[in-house]
């Protein structure tokens, strides 16, 4: 079986602070991390290698830092990371990015499962995984909390509102990974010196998967940013008592 | 001149800080409290390579060599002296000894499961006559055919209780003493003739087991003297020396976070209308804390690239024993103070970071006889022995 996954950094929402009456971006310290969505999809790639044996490939967009999230990926336990990197994928949308990305699968070949993160923690679109889908023309499940493999078939268990609902697809299939689904390994110290003093990280550049300057254009269009309202202020309740009244009258218990 | 870690140390340190926070630091509190080892890290930690940091790979080390090591000292150290304090006793010491001198035969038996945490080692040394003045040991290795016998015991050795390897210095030529009598052995805690003495109740790191050990005609076979016979001296000395530099790094780690902890507090606790941030007297803790750390943090990182790229290191290793404890004993005091009566609070964690402080002025060499290798060095340069 062979599974790729499909990560990108996000900034460290750790490293700043957002003040939503100045409208102002105040930074700690600039720190890149993998998408935590995109590390449980990884650690759902790793589990179904640890049980039924996958080769696993890590794809990552993104300027020369993606590499050091691409090495933490390999760390814990990928088989192959490609840095998709080329001065014309600067400025990717959703779609453009969903379209490279179909592209390297195809270069790959033989790909039984795409797992990405549900969502970016920083834009919060959820657009590249099922863009992607359509682009590879595959069946897609959204959201999982669980992706297994048998018989051909993917099967992945997400929340429907009320409760959990069991989903099947058959290969090839893609199935975004919702944050938390699980508890991320640690990467081996061992593995994380090796992946910078030993492992060739591979790139492949808009060339190297055909695409054409045209293909990369994006269909969104950036007008500028603007922060949320504040958020208003929550109901304070004096008691557990007064907790489980409205709990009650609203039905939840 | 780069004084910049390279990246698969800086990624190195991002893992070792969430392990830290995630699996450490919750546990802290607890194994102080209850006095006890914290065998779940220890089980986690191997998966990782926590067990084997400067160890080679193939030996299921990370092969991160000693800067490496002082990353996680100081990572480990920022959150739990304790668990720090276990580590670098079955690293740095127990299992360094057989890394630096053992046979290719005994690091494959010994090493590896000591590296890769499958086995926890220890390191034994003082005795009750003995500790500083290495001269004064009485165990008694004696021969017979192709093994030794050893008698005696030892005490304060940390990891003592849990350990399944220990590197245990015994006479075995007493007329020639500790010059060309002395010798080392791998001991195995499983034969017979092994037993665990009293546990130390300890000030601080509570969660780091300290005990006697005792020999009662032990049976060793003669392919386990590590190093030479009769000069063990020379590679416990040897082995002394890497585990001050690591040790330093500990310490910085617990001086860090004391600063952080203080810092974070100036910054809630309001008094005269303003955060105590603003107050000149705590400004200048906070400055004096922070130059310290700093000067610190630069002889600890110094002085393990000297041992990675193979230069001298034995005057600088001690230095970072001698200024590192210091420094985190100051460092936390300040802290300390700045908390008011919280930190005196037994529910607050500088109130521990207090207890646990205070031995590493006094263990793995006391301050003062690290100042007796600093000096007898420096000494040495214009052609003056000094040493004791």
């Amino acid at each position: 079986m062979k599974i790729v996954v499909a990560i990108k950094q996000v900034l460290d929402p750790r490293g700043f602070t957002v003040n939503r009456k100045a409208e102002k971006i105040f930074f700690n310290r600039e720190e890149w991390i993998t998408n935590p969505a995109d590390l449980c999809a990884l650690e759902a790639a790793l589990m179904l290698k640890d049980k039924l044996g996958a080769e696993v490939v890590v794809l990552s967009g993104g300027p020369a830092r993606a590499g050091d999230a691409l090495r933490d990926a390999w760390a814990r336990g990928a088989d192959r990371a490609i840095h998709l990197s080329d001065k014309a994928f600067a400025g990717a949308d959703g779609f453009v990015a969903a379209r490279i990305l179909a592209k390297a699968v195809d270069k790959l070949g033989n790909v039984d499962l795409v797992l990405c993160g549900d969502k970016a923690l920083d834009t919060g679109g959820g657009e590249v995984g099922p863009r992607l889908a359509e682009a590879l023309g595959w069946p897609q499940v959204l959201d999982a909390l669980d992706v297994s493999v048998a018989d051909g078939r993917a099967r992945a268990i997400k929340p429907n509102g009320k409760g959990f609902v069991a989903l099947e697809v058959g290969l090839p299939a893609l199935v975004t990974v919702a944050a938390g689904a699980n508890q991320p390994r640690y990467p081996h110290g061992g593995r994380i010196m090796q992946s910078y003093r030993e492992y060739q990280l591979e790139a492949w550049t808009a060339a190297d998967l055909g695409l054409s300057e045209d293909e990369l254009e994006p269909l969104m269009d950036n007008r500028g940013q603007s922060f949320p309202p504040e958020r208003q202020r929550g109901t304070v309740l004096d008691s557990p008592q007064e907790l489980v009244r409205l709990l009650k009258r609203n039905r939840i218990i | 001149m780069d004084f910049t870690f390279a990246p698969e140390y800086v990624a190195l340190r991002k893992m070792l800080r969430e392990f830290a926070e995630e699996e450490v630091r919750p546990l802290a509190k607890t194994i102080d409290r209850e006095h006890r080892v914290p065998h779940e890290t220890f089980k986690k930690g191997a998966k990782i390579g926590l067990l084997g940091v400067p160890f080679p790979i193939e030996y299921g080390g990370m092969g991160a060599g000693e800067t490496g090591y002082c990353i996680m000292m100081e990572e480990i150290g920022r959150v739990c002296t304790s668990t720090a304090t276990n580590i670098g006793a079955h690293i740095g010491i127990g299992a360094m000894a057989i890394y630096l001198d053992g046979t290719q035969a005994q690091k494959d038996k010994y090493l590896r499961p000591l590296a890769s945490g499958e086995k926890i080692a220890a390191f034994a040394l003082t005795e009750p006559n003995a500790g500083s003045d290495a001269a004064g040991i009485r165990t008694r290795a004696v021969r017979e055919g192709d093994s030794y016998f050893i008698d005696g015991s030892k005490i304060y050795i940390t990891n003592g209780p849990i350990a399944d390897i220990v590197s245990v210095l015994a006479v075995t030529d007493p007329a020639l003493g500790a010059r060309g009598g002395v010798t080392s052995f791998i001991v195995e805690t499983t034969w017979e003739g092994f037993k665990v003495g009293t546990l130390e109740n300890k000030m601080g790191i509570r969660g780091s087991s300290t005990s006697e050990l005792i020999f009662d005609n032990l049976r060793v076979p003669q392919e386990n003297i590590l190093g030479q016979t009769g000069l063990g001296f020379v590679t416990f000395m040897k082995t002394l020396d890497l585990g001050r530099v690591s040790l330093g790094a500990a310490c910085l780690g617990g001086a860090q976070a004391a600063l952080e902890a203080a810092m974070q507090w100036a910054k809630a606790r309001n008094q005269f209308g303003a955060a105590i941030a603003a107050k000149q007297s705590i400004q200048w803790m906070v400055a004096d804390i922070a130059c310290e750390i700093e000067a610190l943090r630069s002889l600890v990182y110094r002085t393990a690239w000297m041992v990675d790229s193979h230069k001298p290191f034995s005057r600088e290793a001690a230095m970072c024993k001698l200024y590192g404890s210091e420094v985190a004993s100051r460092a936390i005091n300040k802290a300390l103070q700045i908390h008011g009566a919280l930190g005196f609070s037994r529910e607050h964690p500088i109130e521990r970071a207090w207890r646990d402080a205070r031995i590493a002025e006094i263990f793995e060499g006391t301050n003062e006889v690290q100042r007796i290798v600093i000096a007898s060095e420096m000494f040495r340069e214009i052609g003056v022995r000094v040493r004791p």
